[in-house]
């Protein structure tokens, strides 16, 4: 059970970040700030072609430009190939035989400046046979072309398939059934640092990187694979990071490239992405065609849904088991779906590499809401009342087997209806006004094996203050001020006398990473065990200078009291003393004060993305809702948005201030972005709308009033009771601003983002057929 | 091409520096000053991330040569604060939130500044199209518009007006 208690000091409150001092005054250093001594520029030579053979590779003229001081290709890589997973191996750091998109890494050159860098680009002359390329997933499938990674069969890269059983037989006995299908093209990043890695090898031989990264330990292990390093040798150092969000997970082959070029020149060198290579060649989300056909009985309730989703993953695996599945996981933790059959295909094309995102699969959550509401239309039920028929409650199992422990699904909407006055507004608005809703759920954590655990390490320095380490990273969400705020309440502290050493594989020991939502429910979960150990030793010492047991003793405001004594409570009382004299005390009789903590959360370890996808997911799962309101110009198909409610179940708020902060980014990279403005375009494999000019991103003054909603559930696994927070906002808000635009317009949309030429042509489809009904009554009249 | 030697005024102190006449001001003071704070982030005057004022105005100074900054006044991030103690409107920042990876918190405090320097008490829609050339992709912008808005205008019904950098219930 929890050990949840209203009595906190630190943790629960608004608390101003640790990090966003240095952040205010320019002081924080993010990579592209780095200067190391004698560090050369890197750049890359990048693939002109969507699909080519490689011929020959012509560095010559390159190399004897005054200024390059290393030329690097897929040579000296000798056709090591990198993957997340061991059947996932398919990418070369650099391409030797072929290169599978436009931006395949080729070579990398390190020189004095950047215009030498560049110039030297120029001068390596790569030979190429064109091969026919293929940018259509569902072309890719069947196209009699070269395949592009000759190991898979019809190009198809991941399959997953999920079957409960019943399926046929539960939707014989439907009701009513609808099988729609939803489009969305890709989607990106944009986090607001470009990407950069600055690379060198110390005096020990020792490969020391620094790169925005989703969690240190996941850089460290396949740099030292490569390179042939013990791991105590290759260290991923703490830096400033602007941004992940899911996309600065895995290695990214320049990293090697840069680690490279340092080893051959024996100086620092570093690369920085230009704003086209960060979109191009990182990573993206996956563009969708997701079919959904649902049964349900006459009350709504879902009895069988069968959904079918094509996945343009780009040239690569990359995460690709795991981009497979989430879009769906995320929408069986959220609803009901005793009977349900999943096939999930991620096809390789001749186009840049998808990886995790933070709003997983729009266009399959997007439509999978949007059908209910299709649904919920025909029976005359209202959406709110077609989620709370069909939403996840707690003590149930997804069906995948994952058990669900604590869940304020239904609070989430409840709180947001209210907030948003959808009952008031939900058919009663004036045209072109619409609202919706939308609610989803995301997993805090998958089963990683080995590195699915987080230690923390803890010691007491003499002057009473406390070094805090963690392999936990901060991408720019808070997870620093996570740590320091859980370090503080525990060890009985104020945040100023916390020193935290994070996100260093020389220092901390490994750690999940960021990306599987798992930075507070596992790392800020081992703080906390470290930090009890830690003043379990103080209250020893303490104990017997205040002759009470242990177990009479708190520890608060640098001070160790005797609980209950009402006195002890103003301070001033005899029977409390200083933390640090306690310290002291004990270093004085030869013992230090440090402790360990460390958490692994109860997974089911055979459970596989591929080969076994049922099982124990997590030990918890995050439900959000967001209601939105727009205004649809029916001349331009331009939406404003009124108003935005996102709630979310975040199990406990350890932080209300920073919590709010990632339901109104999640709500603008989801709701206003996602499914506003944001989508690639395409030529010939080229991505026509690379940067900041051409892809619409949210501005301030696009943004609506934003009413943040944070629910607790106190799950009784996280700390405190906390778990995921900020994603099942992104999610939710997708479905919420795409139910709100079709509310407004009456036509219920399948091709996500909605812009305005899609709104546009909706709305006159609709005229149209309105029209036509009014010309076929007359006629009959 | 040949460097000139040119003398800038930044955050009030003279800085001789050879620039070559296509440098622009943001790569003068990042790679020759070490001056940092600014960012780089799209390279093509479109996310304010390198924002700086010139004589009080707000440029990007990505788009500007380091050349045409000569004789006038420049403020960067490195300027806003006065030894240890941080301006209003960066304590603002800090105490509602407005900060998350603060990677564009450089130049959304510079076009933030430029704007209260000429309006004291600017109303939410003015602050959100004083920052419509910011982008920020982690924080919805509601807390950064708050904490210009609410810079020497604290507000009773906001929560954060007063926590000065403290924890507060």
């Amino acid at each position: 059970m929890s050990d949840y208690t209203s009595d906190y000091t630190i943790v629960g409150k608004r608390m101003p970040r640790v990090d966003s001092r240095a952040k205010v005054m320019g002081k924080a250093k993010f990579t592209a700030d780095l200067k190391l001594p004698g560090m050369l520029v890197g750049k890359i030579k990048r693939s002109p072609y969507a699909h080519a053979r490689i011929l020959n590779i012509d560095t010559s003229k390159a190399e004897a430009l005054p200024g390059v001081k290393a030329i690097v290709t897929g040579k000296e890589t000798k056709g090591v190939k990198w993957g997340v997973f061991a059947y996932t191996r398919d990418q070369q750091f650099i391409q030797i035989e072929k290169v599978r998109y436009i931006g395949d890494e080729v070579a990398g050159v390190a020189a004095v400046d950047e215009d030498t860098a560049l110039k030297a680009l120029d001068l390596i002359e790569v030979t190429y046979e064109e091969l026919p390329p293929v940018f259509d997933p569902m072309e890719a499938m069947v196209s009699e072309t070269e395949l592009i990674h000759e190991d898979f069969p019809n190009n198809i890269n991941v399959h997953v398939n999920i079957d409960t059983g019943n399926v046929d037989e539960n939707f014989e006995k439907a009701y009513y059934i609808r099988e729609d299908t939803y489009v969305a093209p890709e989607e990106s990043y944009f986090q607001a640092e470009p990407y950069a890695v600055a690379a060198r090898f110390d005096h020990e031989d020792c490969l020391e990187v620094w790169c925005p990264n989703g969690g240190p330990h996941m850089k460290s292990k396949p740099l030292s694979n490569a390179f042939k390093l013990p791991l105590h040798k290759v260290k991923v150092k703490k830096i400033a990071i602007g941004g992940a969000f899911g996309g600065r997970s895995e290695i990214c082959p320049v990293d090697y490239i840069c680690a490279l070029l340092a080893k051959k020149t024996k100086r620092p060198v570093r690369i920085q992405f230009t704003r086209e290579e960060n979109t191009i060649a990182t990573r993206q989300g996956h563009a969708m065609i997701t079919t959904h056909k649902t049964g349900v009985d006459k009350d709504g309730r879902v009895l069988a849904r069968e959904t079918t989703c094509y996945m343009d993953g780009g040239a690569y695996s990359s995460t690709g088991p795991i981009a497979t599945s989430v879009p769906f996981l995320s929408m069986e933790q959220a609803y009901r779906m005793e009977s349900v059959r999943y096939n999930g295909y991620r096809i390789y094309t001749n186009k840049p590499i998808r990886g995790m995102i933070r709003t997983h699969g729009r266009g399959f959550a997007c439509g999978l809401d949007t059908q209910l509401d299709m649904i919920a239309d025909h029976l005359g039920i209202d959406p709110v009342e077609m989620r709370l028929r069909n939403s996840r409650q707690p003590g149930e199992y997804t069906s995948t087997k994952s058990y669900v422990d604590s869940c304020a699904m239904d609070e989430t909407i409840h709180k947001a209806v209210e907030k948003s006055g959808f009952k008031e507004k939900w058919g009663k608005l004036p045209p072109y006004h619409g609202i919706g809703i939308g609610t989803n759920s995301v997993q805090t954590g998958f089963p990683m094996g080995i590195r699915g655990g987080s230690q923390s390490f803890i010691k007491f320095n003499e002057d009473g203050e406390a070094t805090v380490m963690s392999g936990v990273v901060d991408n720019g969400q808070g997870n620093d001020n996570m740590l320091v705020q859980i370090a503080a309440e525990e060890l009985g502290l104020l945040p100023e006398d916390i020193h935290l050493v994070s996100a260093d594989t020389e220092t901390t020991s490994s750690d999940p990473g960021s990306y599987s939502q798992v930075s507070t429910f596992v790392g800020g979960h081992a703080v906390k065990i470290a930090a009890q150990n830690c003043r379990e030793k103080l209250f020893e010492v303490a104990s017997k200078l205040l002759k009470v047991e242990p177990d009479k003793l708190a520890a608060k405001n640098r001070l160790i009291f005797v609980k209950d004594d009402p006195g002890s409570k103003r301070c001033k009382a005899s029977k409390s003393i200083p933390i640090k004299k306690v310290v002291r005390i004990s270093l004085l009789n030869f013992n230090s004060v440090n402790a360990e903590g460390g958490y692994w959360p109860k997974v089911d370890m055979k459970r596989e993305w591929v080969k076994n996808p049922y099982g124990q997911m997590c030990e918890a799962f995050s439900f959000g809702t967001t209601i939105v309101e727009v205004k649809v110009d029916p001349d331009t198909g331009q939406v404003e948005v009124l108003e935005a409610t996102a709630a979310q179940d975040v199990g406990y708020g350890i932080n209300p201030l920073v919590l709010e902060g990632q339901f109104e980014g999640a709500l603008t990279m989801g709701g206003q972005g996602g499914m506003l403005t944001e989508y690639h375009e395409w030529k010939d494999g080229r991505c026509i709308n690379p940067t900041m000019l051409d892809y619409k991103l949210p501005l301030a003054c696009d943004m609506p009033k934003i009413n943040t909603i944070i629910v607790e559930s106190i799950d009784p696994k996280g700390p405190y009771g906390a778990k995921e927070a900020g994603m099942s906002i992104a999610m939710s808000a997708a479905q919420g601003y795409s139910a709100a635009v079709s509310n407004a317009i009456g036509v219920y949309m399948d091709s996500f983002p909605l812009t305005p030429d899609k709104i546009l042509a909706a709305i006159k489809g609709k005229k149209a057929q309105a029209e036509k009904k009014t010309s076929k009554n007359n006629a009959v009249n | 091409m040949e460097k000139i030697k040119i003398t800038l005024n930044i955050n009030d102190k003279p800085y001789d520096v050879r620039v070559f006449p296509n440098d622009t001001l943001l790569e003068v003071l990042r790679d020759e000053l070490d001056l940092t704070g600014s960012k780089e982030s799209c390279g093509e005057g479109v996310c304010g991330s390198c924002t700086v004022h010139m004589d009080g105005n707000p440029v990007r100074s990505c788009l500007t040569l380091a050349m045409e900054a000569t004789g006038t006044k420049i403020k960067t991030v490195e300027g806003l604060a006065t030894e240890d103690d941080l301006s209003d409107l960066q304590q603002s920042f800090i105490d509602h939130g407005a900060v998350q990876c603060g990677f564009c918190t450089p130049g959304m405090l510079m076009s933030a500044d430029a704007l209260l320097n000429k309006n004291s008490k600017p109303d939410e829609k003015t602050v959100r199209k004083a920052l419509a050339g910011n982008i920020c992709r982690c924080t919805g912008y509601a807390k950064i518009v708050e904490a210009v808005a609410h810079t020497g205008n604290p507000q009773d019904h906001c929560p954060d007006c007063k926590t000065g950098g403290k924890t507060k219930e």
